[in-house]
């Protein structure tokens, strides 16, 4: 049974903590990140998907993160992370 | 912007203090007294000003202090002998170091050209054989190369405060890697390490990449090795970090620029080339291979944050003061098992004012107010409780005079909040005494005793002008050149003394040299030319050299930079009035002269003598008064058309009735009707105040008048009494200077006949 975690608007300081939390408490089952609607995304949110990406890779669930918005895709690039967090089809070209 | 602007005045009241500690260290140095911890003393001081400087763009500033850092830092090391002579220049180079913070300050220039000749200098000195700028870096991070251990890695992002320099060994065998290769290109990789403060105060790595990539176009690779399980991540601290190549026109300053807001919260490396990267990642993906070390060690440094963080100073010192960085990051190889480094770190660190609360100075300056006004209220308190008859020996009474006891120990403490060492004005005048003595080519030595004393801040904040202006003058008309110093068969290095001590109430700055004295055959010479006294004047010798002090009055022969331009001693000694001083001479030809200034120890309270005079209650300093009498008939004695004299012991002092000099009658009563204050101004002169009757002495509270109503010629300031009324206090001097000028009051007609009788 896969569940669902939609990432906010704001992906900054205040967000960190919240977003760990909901992550935790989705731990062992599939999950899809929706990051259609993320504008800002910041270095320490970045880590909590890190985070959560190895945790689930541990688990042996799936990680996926579902129609990241545009922001979402070249923060993530920016950031060099989009080898763990985007699919192949962002992972393309370089900002 | 306020908040950074509140910030930004924390940090140059740091700086102040900073620059202070780093003389002091320096001087330590050159007095050969420089051990490694002075060293180290005088380099945080540097690297904190440089990590300030660079959190406010303020360019200029973080380029001398990093060279001045750069070299200090090889002092530190060892790698550059600690000798006098460097001791000498590292003081100048602190001197424009100061320039630039003044500068930066919005307060005077700096000599640019001074300044990079300084920089020049300090390169050299840090490495005579390289050529300069470029390779400054290098040597900073060149030292700890053997010092490799992987878990540090982990263990260095928990301890965000620590700037572990090593953490970036493997970049800096590319540097050398690099330098072999000798291959310059305009790719650059970026080697970023936000530490969590960035995040914390709302920075963002992801816009200093984005900045970067307006250089440039950039590729980022991630390390996240460091980052913890999901469930042991602390959310708010960081632990990723990047390697970025950029390729760009741009020079490694215009990168630099990007993390300028940043600096201290982020260490940063830039090196030339690409290199760094793969290097990089294969030692890190080491690190990653060994989880069960990354985890050891990184679940332990978890709560040093929480531990370190809530210590209240750290946080006040925090925005300024990237301090304890360059410590760790000079660690040889030996400190290298990191573990215990930053433990020690905490302890090796607290600097001066650790334990110092900041508190903004208006609200003391609101709780003395409110002491004052708790003191007069005791005051009325305890004059309610005299009227209604209360046997002193009743409860009540006892009661209140501990009231009254508590309230004076308040007081007490709330002024000692207030009380400052004079050190904070002492300390710039080193600098002072080798510019002039620089700019006169003289020799001087500064001697200076006494830098504890505490004195008011309002009183301290005012020193410096007075002080200033009194060395200069000793050292510019007091020091003779170094040639007549040895005609004379003295030593060629004069000295000047300066020193500050507590004398019965006041504090007491004197200001001394060993020079030639005051000429005081010039003086009389050069007054009557200037038409400031007429030439048959007959003056004791006091009296000349107090000719120093008139408005429009110089020595010098000619115009220097350093003093005489007409507006020396007398703007001196307006000063020094204004704060309830006064200021004197004595003076030996051939042995020097001494300025002693006395000054209160604070503007807010006052001991005064409560006096009736025509009616109307005024308080006279009790500082002035030297005696009170009620004088017989036969010790008045007319003088002249209007004045009289009072016979005291062996002399004659002016009499001068209050009520007629402020105004309050026309017709003054027989002196030997009321009380005689013998006073005694500023200038020694002494005057016989006649008032009608004396209450008593009393400390009371000073109510500034110019600031809430005007300045009232004769009146210092007011004051509130217990019976709520308002009292004005005397102004002594004022009251003498309106009698000498309006030629003594008219004499009453009375006295005479008494004296007759």
């Amino acid at each position: 049974m896969a569940v669902a975690i939609a990432l906010p608007e704001n992906l900054d300081l205040k967000a960190a903590a919240p977003l760990k939390a909901a992550f935790l408490e989705r731990r062992g089952a599939a999950i899809t990140v929706e990051a259609d609607q993320v504008r800002r995304l910041g270095g320490l949110c970045l880590q909590v998907l890190l985070a959560a990406r190895k945790a689930w890779d541990q688990d042996g669930q799936a990680f996926s993160i579902k129609g990241p918005s545009e922001a979402f895709v070249e923060t993530t690039r920016l950031f060099g992370a989009e080898g763990a967090l985007l699919s192949a089809e962002f992972q393309g070209a370089e900002s | 912007m306020d908040e950074l602007e509140a910030i930004k005045v924390t940090f140059f009241q740091e700086c102040e203090e900073l620059l202070a500690d780093l003389e002091g260290g320096l001087l330590a140095m050159q007095e050969g007294a420089g051990d490694l911890e002075t060293v180290n003393a005088v380099f945080r001081a540097v690297h904190s000003i440089k990590g300030g400087a660079g959190a406010f763009g303020l360019e200029p500033l973080v380029r001398f202090a990093h060279v001045f850092e750069t070299l200090l830092d090889a002092v530190r090391s060892g790698s550059v002998p600690n000798t006098v002579e460097l001791a000498a220049v590292l003081l100048r180079a602190s001197d424009i170091l100061a320039d630039h913070v003044s500068a930066a300050r919005g307060l005077g220039d700096v000599d640019m050209g001074a300044s990079a000749a300084m920089a020049a200098e300090l390169e050299t000195w840090t490495d005579p054989n390289a050529a300069p700028a470029a390779h400054a870096p290098v040597v900073e991070e060149a030292a700890p190369v053997a010092a490799a251990p992987a878990p540090v890695v982990a263990d260095d992002d928990a301890m965000d405060d620590d700037d572990l320099g090593f953490v970036f060994v493997p970049q800096t065998i590319t540097v050398e890697a690099q330098a072999a290769d000798a291959e310059p290109g305009n790719v650059w990789t970026v080697s970023i390490r936000p530490k969590s403060d960035l995040y914390r105060k709302a920075n963002e790595t992801a816009l200093l990449l984005r900045e970067l990539s307006r250089l440039g176009p950039i590729k980022a690779t991630l390390d996240d090795s460091a980052l913890p399980a999901l469930g042991d991540l602390d959310p708010e601290a960081a632990f990723v970090t990047w390697s970025v190549r950029l390729e760009t026109e741009e020079d490694e300053s215009a990168i630099r620029e990007v993390f300028e807001f940043v600096d201290g919260d982020c260490d940063l490396e830039i090196t030339r080339g690409e290199g760094g990267v793969q290097d990089t990642m294969a030692a890190l993906l080491t690190v990653a291979e060994a989880p069960a070390v990354i985890e050891a060690v990184e679940t332990a440094p978890a709560p040093i944050i929480e531990i370190s963080a809530p210590a209240p100073v750290a946080e006040v010192v925090e925005p300024v003061a990237p301090a304890p960085a360059p410590v760790v990051e000079a660690a040889k190889p030996a400190a290298a098992p990191a573990a215990a480094t930053p433990k020690a770190t905490p302890v090796e660190v607290p600097g001066p004012g650790q334990s110092v609360i900041r508190v903004d100075p208006e609200r003391i300056d609101r709780l003395i107010d409110l002491v004052g006004e708790l003191v007069i209220n005791q005051a009325m308190l305890a004059q309610r409780v005299g009227e209604y008859g209360i046997a002193p020996s009743s409860n009540l009474a006892m009661g209140l005079d501990e009231l009254e006891q508590l309230t004076r120990e308040i007081q007490d403490s709330v002024m000692a909040i207030r009380a400052q060492p004079v050190k904070s004005v002492f300390q710039r005048m080193p600098r002072l005494v080798r510019e002039v003595a620089n700019m006169t080519s003289k020799q001087a030595r500064l001697v200076m005793e006494g830098e504890n004393t505490e004195v008011d801040k309002t009183v301290i904040e005012r020193l410096s002008d007075p002080i200033t202006h009194m060395l200069r003058n000793a050292i510019d008309h007091g020091l003779e050149s170094p040639e007549e110093r040895k005609a004379a068969g003295k030593n060629p290095e004069g000295v000047v003394r300066l020193a500050a001590l507590h004398r019965s109430g006041r504090i007491v700055i004197e200001v001394s040299d060993d020079g030639k004295g005051i000429n005081r055959e010039r003086v009389f010479g050069i007054a009557v030319k200037k038409g400031l006294i007429s030439p048959d004047l007959q003056l004791t010798d006091e009296e000349i050299d107090n000719l120093i002090f008139l408005p429009g009055f110089s020595t010098a022969e000619k115009i220097s930079d350093v003093s005489g331009r007409g507006v020396g001693m007398d703007v001196v000694k307006r000063s020094v009035q204004a704060l309830g001083g006064r200021i004197s001479i004595a003076s030996r030809p051939g042995q020097g002269s001494t300025f002693t200034l006395s000054l209160p120890l604070t503007l807010a309270v006052l001991d005064g003598m409560v006096v009736d005079v025509a009616g109307e209650t005024l308080v006279v300093p009790l500082a002035a008064i030297v005696e009170s009498l009620r004088p017989k008939p036969e010790e008045v004695r007319p003088l002249g058309p209007v004045g009289s004299v009072l016979a005291v012991r062996d002399s004659f002092v002016p009499l001068i009735d209050v009520g007629q000099a402020l105004g309050y009658r026309d017709h003054s009563p027989a002196p030997t009707d009321g009380v005689v204050l013998l006073v005694e101004g500023e200038d020694g002169s002494r005057a016989a105040l006649v008032a009608d009757a004396i209450h008593g002495q009393r400390q009371v509270v000073i109510k500034s008048l110019e600031q809430n109503y005007q300045q009232v010629e004769g009146v210092a300031a007011a004051t509130i009494l217990g019976d709520g009324r308002v009292a004005l206090i005397l102004d002594v001097d004022a009251t003498i200077a309106m009698r000498r000028r309006d030629g003594g009051t008219p004499r009453p007609t009375e006295p005479t006949l008494i004296a007759a009788e």
